[in-house]
């Protein structure tokens, strides 16, 4: 019998600077079997959920991700008010769409910079990420926040846009637009880079889906799967999306995908502020959510993200489900990466854009001289002294 | 495609093992069907290609006893959601990674966090909660509190 090898890879660092681990069986250079162990950055927040109020699980579950705040509040905020029977105003829903497409631009130019890195492209990484400060201060002039933008309220958003800051978004844009043409033809087009992104991970439309990959992911496996085009909520009706589509399923393709949607976002953003409608920005929203289930769906940067909201009628939450894109993606590395040469794992890995923490949703934290486990009091107070 | 069609032939295609579909809102089916007879309705849709597994959602039903586990499929905008009922004291389900083998990480999110046996289940390994997590402590079960186990005062204390 053969010996196995595993490879462990994580927790630390697997790839990107987030948590996971992973055990690649090689042989030789070659990954023959592949699992995952997952949850280092676990809060149990959906527990959390119904202990809290349902305002103030809208700020709880704007926190599972740093970087796709806003997408995971909008979700729970639509399954809110369709429970409530409330809906929002349209002004309230064009700004929902409007930051959503402005946090799509950052995370999709956050991943570019990770992958060019893994690459070892740290020109590209580096530029990348220098343009991306022009929609992280955009977002900020909008909300006060480069992260965890707040802008939803149940029943709306919280703050308007002026034409002032509409034109600055603009010129963010119109930069931003002449940056990505030179993105997108440098991954089209730079033999080196394409040295290790052309025929690499390969995902047929068959195995995408088979294997219930969701987002750029399976678009650039040739899967139509937008939920901003197959169930359009929020102002997505009245400004359509264009879905983006590549054939060839490689990691070429998924920077192609996610290169070309920046181009459909810089256009949404435009056509949003073009149109916004008049009006409030907020509607009423009862204290009690009758009793209810509903289910709401949205369209992270990494693919569909789902919320399954049960109200028992009472002023919180009998369970909140929270399923992220990237457990749907995840499943596909450790099928992809099987016949790969190690050295592609973490290529393979980053191009699916896994966000761990959108994933893992407890932390147990120990106190490193006793061994104790510190009680939620004590983390509490460390807090609090902390930053006194 | 038309959400109603589709909801529609999501409807028939399950019919045999799940005949009183309730619609609960314009996008969603919800079908209840009993434990045994899940394997025959998820292969039934997936026979058919009628969407995709979104996602598994487990539910505490302590006035019931009783667990529930819910399986999404979706079809465009269409949602059809399974509905599989178990007794808290005989709380197994049977794996449906056989049909979709995707569905592991569902299941082993399941398991631990719900205390439900995923019969058959290719990998039943912990996968988000700590490795020295108490054994048979499920924390998304109502009866458990932050306080116990995992050490914690009352989260919003």
């Amino acid at each position: 019998m053969p010996e196995r090898f595993v490879i462990p890879i994580g927790p630390q660092h697997p790839a990107l600077k987030e948590p996971g681990h992973f055990e690649f069986t090689v042989d030789g250079e070659t990954v023959t079997g592949a699992s995952a162990r997952l949850g280092y950055a676990h809060r149990g927040i959906e527990k959390a959920t119904e202990a809290r109020t349902w305002v103030q699980d809208l700020y709880l579950l704007e926190r599972i991700c740093g970087i796709c705040s806003h997408v995971h509040a909008t979700a729970y905020a639509l399954g809110v008010e369709r429970l409530a029977g409330v809906t929002a105003p349209p002004r309230a829903q064009a700004i929902r769409v409007l930051v959503g497409e402005m946090e799509r631009v950052h995370s999709h130019l956050l991943w570019l910079g990770v992958a060019a890195h893994e690459a070892g492209f740290e020109t590209l990484f580096m530029y990348s990420w220098r343009d991306r400060e022009t929609i992280m201060d955009s977002l900020e002039a909008l909300t006060g926040n480069r992260v965890n933008y707040s802008a939803n309220l149940l029943g709306g958003v919280k703050f308007d846009v002026d034409t002032g800051q509409a034109d600055a978004i603009r010129r963010g844009i119109d930069f931003l637009e002449s940056r990505t043409r030179i993105y997108l033809d440098l991954v089209t087009t730079d033999e080196v880079f394409l040295r290790r992104t052309r025929g690499i991970g390969v995902m047929t439309a068959a195995q995408a889906e088979t294997l219930g990959v969701v987002g750029p992911t399976a678009r650039a496996s040739g899967v139509a799967r937008d939920i901003r085009v197959d169930a359009a909520y929020a102002a997505y009706p009245d400004f359509p999306v264009g879905i983006t589509l590549e054939q060839t399923g490689d990691l070429a393709a998924r920077f192609v995908v996610r290169v070309k949607e920046l181009f459909e976002s810089y256009r949404l953003i435009r056509t949003v502020l073009d149109g916004l409608p008049a009006g409030d920005l907020v509607a009423k929203m009862p204290r009690h959510v009758p009793e209810g289930e509903t289910i709401s769906r949205v369209e992270a940067p990494r693919g569909e993200l789902f919320y399954f909201i049960r109200s028992g009628g009472r002023s919180r939450p009998d369970r909140v489900k929270v399923r992220t894109p990237t457990l749907c993606n995840m499943a596909s590395v450790l099928t992809l990466t099987i016949g790969h040469q190690l050295a592609d794992v973490p290529m393979i890995l980053v191009g699916v854009d896994p966000c761990f923490s959108c994933n893992d949703r407890t932390v147990v934290i120990r106190d490193a001289a006793t061994g104790q486990r510190w009680t939620w009091a004590r983390l509490r107070q460390h807090g609090i002294e902390a930053y006194r | 495609m038309n959400t109603e069609a589709a909801l529609e032939r999501a409807t028939a295609i399950v019919a045999a093992w799940g005949p009183a579909a309730d619609h609960p809102e314009p996008a969603r089916v919800d079908v209840a069907v009993a434990r045994d007879d899940l394997l025959a309705a998820v292969g039934a849709l997936r026979t058919a290609s009628w969407g995709y597994l979104s996602a598994i959602t487990g539910l505490d039903l302590p006035s019931r006893g009783e667990l529930e586990v819910l399986y999404h499929f979706c079809e465009g905008a269409a949602i059809v959601t399974l509905r599989v009922r178990l007794p808290k004291g005989d709380a197994a389900i049977p794996s449906i990674c056989g049909v979709i083998p995707s569905a592991s990480f569902f299941e082993r999110e399941l398991g631990e966090m719900f205390g439900v046996t995923v019969v058959g289940t290719p990998d039943a390994a912990r996968l988000f909660l700590p490795d020295d997590w108490p054994e048979g402590v499920y924390p998304l079960r109502k009866d458990f509190t932050p306080g116990g186990a995992a050490g914690g005062g009352e989260p919003h204390a």
